[in-house]
This record gives C-alpha cells, structure tokens and sequence, in this order.
C-alpha cells in the first residue's frame, strides 16, 4: 500500500487575491499536499540588500486573519500544507544588529505561529551562514543553534518540528557546501536537540537539487538520516546552478542519461521507509513555461512523484 | 622571480628554512619522458627537491581503459625504460620522492574488470617506492563494477591484500578522496565522506596493528564536489599525510595551479583546517596541465612560480605553528597588521611589546601593549623572536640586519586568518 503523499510548493501557484484557486489547481493537477512558500512574504533577495518590510510586524492575531483564507481554502480543496518554508537568511552577515534581531525575534517566532495556525507540522529553516567570518563550520553551527534553542520550546509547545535544510554557498560563481552537508554532524547534532528537550523539535529537510549541486551521494545521505528526514525538497538542476527544475531534466553525455542520482534519491527513501511527503519544490518551472501551460507542468510533476511513490 | 621572494619563513640566525611540511612537485609537471632531465632541472633550479612520482606518467589512465585491446599508447617494455631513465636522471639531480602515486582508472571508466589487475599494479608500484626509498604510496580505493553498498568491503580486502607487502616494504600506503561518476557529473565517490574514509583507515591500521594506512587529500576532487577541505583535513586529522594542492574549475577536470588570493574562500578553509590540525606531512602540487598549456619555451619561468605558490601555502599554514616556536616574541609594526595578530593571537601569544619606526608611537599602546623604538630590540631575552607584522618585510629584515640584531625573525600574515 503507497503511504507517501505528493506535494508541490506553494509560490506561484497560490495567491493572496484568491487562494482558493490556487489550491484547486494542486488538487486538480494531482497532488494532495502543500510547501506553504511562507519566504514569499520576506523574500531573501531583499534582505540580502538589506531591506525588510513590514509584513511580520503585524500581530500574531492579524497575521492569522490574513492567512485564514489560505487556511480554509487549502481544507476546501482537499490540500494540506504539511511544510512551510520560514523566511531566508535567518541571520544577514554584515546587517545592522536591528535587522538581525528582528529575524531571530519577531520573523522567525511569527512564522512558528503561523506554522501552527495552518496545522501544519514542519518548518524548513536555513542554517545561518557563517563559516568565512567565523573561521569555522563549528563555529557557525553555533550560532545557528543558538538560534534553534530560541525557538526549540515554541516548537515543542507547537507541536512543530524545525528542519534544518543543506544548502549552499558561494565562492564566486561557483557553489559550494554550506551548512547542514555533513550527514554525520546533522544526526549527532539534532539527536542531542531533540534529546534535551525530550521531543522532535528538530528535524532534516534533505534538497535534492542543493545536494546534487555539491556532489553529495543521496543514498547514503539519505539512510544515515534515517527518520530524522522529516520533509524533502525535490528538483533538479545541471550541477552547476540552482536551477530548481523538473526532475530528470538534465544530462550531461552523449548517451543522454539523467546526470542527477534519482536512482540513489529512491534507493535511500526505501532504506529508511520514508513515509511522508514527496514535496517538489519547484516555482522556477512555472516560470519557465507559458502562464497557459501552468496546469498541464504542475501535472506532469505530480506524476513525476506518483512515479517516485511507485519506485519507493 | 628571484628565489628570495619566497623566503617568507626564514631563521635569520641559523639561515635555513625551518618549514615542518614536505614540498613536493608532481611528476606531471615534468614532459618529454625521453628526456626528462631538461625539465627535471627546471624543477631542481626553482628549489624543487623533492617530487611525488605519479606512476600514471609512464602507464596513463588511457592505456588502463585500452588495457587488454591492441590500441594502447604505451607497451610496457618502453614504460619501463622511461621509468629507468627518469629515476637515474632525478637522481642525478639530487631528487628525492615522498610518494608514488599508483596508475588508476579514469572516474568515467567503461572497465569494471580491472580490478584484479589493479591489485597487481598496486603490489608492483610498492615495490618501486622500495627502490627509490619512498616512504608513501599513494593507491585509489576500487569503485568501478562495485556497488555502493560493497565498497567499503571489498576496499578493505583490496586494501588488506596490499597491506602486508607495504608492511614488509616499509611503506605507508594513503588512501585518496574520489569522485563518482553520474552520467557525466562528477560527485563524491569513495573516500570523499572523511567519516568513511577515518573509519576505513582505523579498520585497516587496526586490523595490521600499525599505522600502515593514512589519507591523502586530493583538491580537485574536492573542487569538483564543491567540498569543504578544511573539514575533510579536520576529520582526517592525523591520519591526514599528504595534500594534493591543484586548481580546477570545479565542472570539469584539470590539474592548473592554485589561484590563492585573499578573497579565495576554498583556499582560506583549507589552510585553516591544516592550520587546526597542525598539519606537517606532504604537500604535493600538481600543475601539470598548467605548464603543459604553455609553450615549451615558456615552461621554465613556471617553476619558480609553482615554488612561490607551494612555499605561500606552506607558510599560511604553519604561521601558527611558528609562533609557538618562539618561548617570548616582539612584533614590529604598530598597524593594522598588528591589529589582526593582537585579535587573533593576543590571548594565546602575548607580545613582550610591539616596536614601530614611527617615533610618534613610542610610549603609547596598542591593543594594551607598549609599543616601542626600534633602539629596544637590543635589549630582547635569548631567543626572542621579532614578528614583523608589516609588509614591508624586507625592507625591515634589513633594517634589523643592519642593527646587527640577531634574533630569529619571523613575518607574520593577516591575509588569510
């Protein structure tokens, strides 16, 4: 029996004028679940130029009233937002301390609550990149644990598990790993979280496309994890940029074989029998294709992860 | 480029380099394997007098896809004269090799039955490090027609069969960081995960009781993975015994030589990581392809260039280790240098005082410290040494110089904490 749930985020598909038909487009085109793209109110193009608006300075109860409608359509449409994405960067290196203090405390403790009011189980966060400034990828986790521990007792009171995602960096136009890459430090570290505080508060979403961007062996990333991946985000891209595309996509020989392990991707999701939620996170295609097209991509990724919940 | 421009670490008393990492040049930076003395000197000239001689030199990665198939390049009767006339003319040069590096498949390999045949070269290639008193020998783990869930199981026999023959030889045989082929990308194979590896070298040094089996760190490989190789040094720690320094563009392979600048991120977190670890094994650079782009009349001026690099690298990495050195130091410069040794090492490696040129200083402090005239250096206690936190290290070496004061001097560098 297929116990695994397909998913696509919401950004692009979902707007605040009519959620409602945003949430009947992922129905209809397949798939029962919902990324809520909650960065899309504080997007990280504009804090890395240092720009915040005001969208989180609201009150916890306003927020609700304007996520209500997106509550109730979702519940409609027969869609549950099982992930949310929290804003990105956390932490601005080189923004003043006020910009820094209110992402780690107003953004980052409001977007738990909203989590919470969507009924939805999972936060995705970003690690806080740090490693050049503070010499160290131990001292950057520091920091970023810092920050989880600020949040680790909303969550357990939430019931809502916080997913630390592997990303990337950049040196010059070439990517390169960033926090959360090294498996064996993301199990030690969330198994001693999730210890002290005597509940899942911390968790793993494993990225498909960042993992392949920095050569990672899904496999085996994947089953040293275990049941500590909570959610996924899953596209694909050349190995060279973020590109955030359809799964198979990309080749790079003659022979034209997908040049991403989907392969491992499978093999490690049947090693941990993972049993949640095949969650693409793919917005750049939309964008890619015609505006009319829109309904036939989103179904052709569903089937895509109809196809992986088959081979897993 | 004059040799005296990479003399960054110097012990002005005793004249003589005091660097604990073991400066190697590849052999792939030598050409023309049927006379091979001409660029040998080239590299004995630039202060090469070390090399690691990659096997692969004589028996190409080419000729082991073709292995079997009447098109190979090399028949093995030629490969050994040219091994025999590289060795005595590197000899004759007064050459000395830290490691061999064993022949091994290309990463998109069509062959998945060699690896019997790669036993063989393995045993073969110890034998040589026999013959040229080399201490390491460097052997890629087996990946091709093995399935991921087997590797490290059949490394281990692969490795384990090797064992003995290294043991009787004396040599220590390092294991190296791979990459996988995926339909053309390249992402991390055997040994990149410094886990997998730590745990595959103890299994073998415990299984043999010795500390026969160590890592050699491979840069492009790491490169091409986007890989952190200052956590892989870390995680290695000590087993860690050679680094293999090339630059590559990350995408796809090559062996060009490392680009080190300031605002060069892959380059910083290795030599922090090799800084934490105290690393002082070998450092071999690889910059083959580089020299070969160039034509053969220009290769020469290449040499000393590769030296400044190596020596660079060297002496970022061991400036901490240097300072440790010195039981009492003073630093020369009262800048912004200065500054950066005071935040970094302040607390680990107090100053006695900072001296400075500039008379308007004298008797006020930087960063809690005195700072004082030149005129005090005089006066310093029996191996004192003078850290010169200053760019201008020359013109102040031979300011000391002509003090006559003959304490160790030491140049420090902010660059790249």
């Amino acid at each position: 029996m297929n116990t695994l749930s397909v998913g696509v985020q919401s950004k692009d598909i979902v707007f605040d004028e009519c959620p409602s038909a945003g949430y009947e487009m992922m129905k209809n085109a397949g798939f029962s679940c919902c990324d809520f793209s909650l960065n899309s109110y504080l997007s990280n193009t504009s804090l890395y130029s240092l720009s915040v608006n005001e969208f989180f300075s609201q009150s916890v109860e306003a927020l609700q009233r304007f996520f209500g409608p997106h509550k109730e359509a979702a519940e409609h449409a027969g869609i549950c937002i099982n992930q949310i994405h929290m804003p990105y960067p956390s932490y601005v290196p080189g923004a003043s301390a006020e910009i820094n203090d209110y992402l780690a405390r107003t953004v980052a403790p409001k977007s738990m609550e909203i989590c919470a009011f969507l009924g939805c189980p999972y936060i995705v966060v970003h690690g806080f990149k740090l490693a050049k400034e503070l010499g160290s990828e131990a001292a950057e986790w520091e920091r970023t644990e810092q920050f989880l521990e600020s949040l680790a007792p909303m969550a357990k009171e939430l019931g809502i598990t916080i997913c630390v995602e592997n990303i990337y960096t950049n040196i010059g136009n070439r990517i390169v790993e960033g926090p959360c890459c090294d498996v064996g430090k993301a199990v030690e570290r969330i198994d001693r979280m999730n210890e002290k505080y005597g509940a899942e508060v911390l968790g793993f979403c494993f990225d498909t496309g960042h993992a392949n961007l920095i050569g990672i062996d899904f496999e085996d990333f994947i089953t040293t994890l275990g049941s500590r991946l909570k959610v996924l985000h899953i596209h694909d891209n050349d190995g060279i940029g973020d590109l955030h595309q359809v799964p198979f996509t990309f080749t790079r020989n003659r022979e034209n074989a997908s040049s991403t392990d989907w392969e491992g991707f499978i093999k490690g999701l049947q090693n941990i029998h993972f049993n949640k939620v095949l969650s693409f996170e793919t917005a750049p295609v939309l964008s890619a294709f015609p505006k009319e097209m829109k309904q036939d991509v989103l179904r052709f990724i569903a089937q895509i992860g109809n196809y992986f919940a088959e081979k897993i | 480029m004059q040799t005296k421009n990479h003399e960054w670490i110097r012990d002005e008393k005793h004249g003589r380099e005091i660097s604990g990492i073991h400066k190697s040049l590849s052999t792939t930076g030598i050409f023309d394997l049927n006379h091979p003395q001409k660029y040998i000197k080239y590299a004995a000239d630039a202060g090469f007098g070390r090399m690691m001689l990659d096997l692969g030199m004589f028996y190409s990665e080419y000729d082991l896809e073709n292995y079997g198939n009447d098109c190979t390049i090399t028949n093995e009767k030629k490969a050994h004269e040219h091994f025999d006339l590289f060795i005595g003319q590197a000899r004759s040069c007064a050459i000395s090799f830290d490691a061999v590096r064993v022949p091994h498949l290309r990463w998109d390999t069509k062959r998945t039955d060699l690896n019997d045949l790669l036993v063989r070269i393995g045993g073969e290639a110890i034998s040589v490090c026999k013959e040229i008193c080399c201490p390491y020998i460097i052997i890629q783990p087996l990946f091709s027609g093995i399935a991921g869930c087997d590797r490290w199981k059949k490394n281990f026999d692969f490795y384990k069969k090797l064992g003995n023959l290294a043991r009787q030889n004396n040599v220590c045989i390092l294991l190296e960081n791979q990459c996988d082929n995926v339909n053309g990308h390249l992402v991390r194979g055997m040994c990149a995960d410094g886990s997998m590896s730590v745990r595959l070298i103890d299994a073998l040094n415990h299984e043999f009781g010795s500390e026969l089996f160590g890592f050699c760190l491979d840069t492009k490989a790491c490169t091409l993975c986007g890989q952190d190789m200052g956590e892989l040094a870390v995680k290695s720690d000590k087993r860690l015994k050679a680094v293999f320094l090339r630059e590559c563009e990350g995408i796809n392979e090559s062996d060009s030589l490392p680009r080190i600048g300031c605002g060069n991120i892959k380059w910083l977190k290795l030599i922090r990581g090799l800084r934490s670890i105290e690393y002082n094994g070998i450092m071999v650079i690889d910059s083959g392809d580089f020299l070969r782009s160039f034509s053969h009349l220009l290769r020469p001026q290449f040499y000393p260039l590769i030296k400044s690099v190596i020596d660079f690298f060297c002496w970022q990495i061991e400036m901490v280790q240097q300072l440790k050195k010195f039981p009492d130091k003073v630093l020369f410069g009262a800048g912004n240098m200065c500054q950066s040794y005071m935040e970094h090492y302040g607390q680990t490696d107090p100053p006695l005082f900072i001296c400075d040129n500039n008379e308007k200083l004298w008797g006020t402090k930087v960063c809690g410290v005195d700072v004082k005239s030149p005129e005090a250096l005089r006066k310093l206690p029996k191996d004192c040494g003078i850290v010169i936190c200053n760019i201008f290290y020359e013109e102040i070496t031979e300011q000391l110089k002509s003090m006559r004061i003959i304490s160790p001097i030491m140049y420090f560098n902010d660059e790249l904490l």
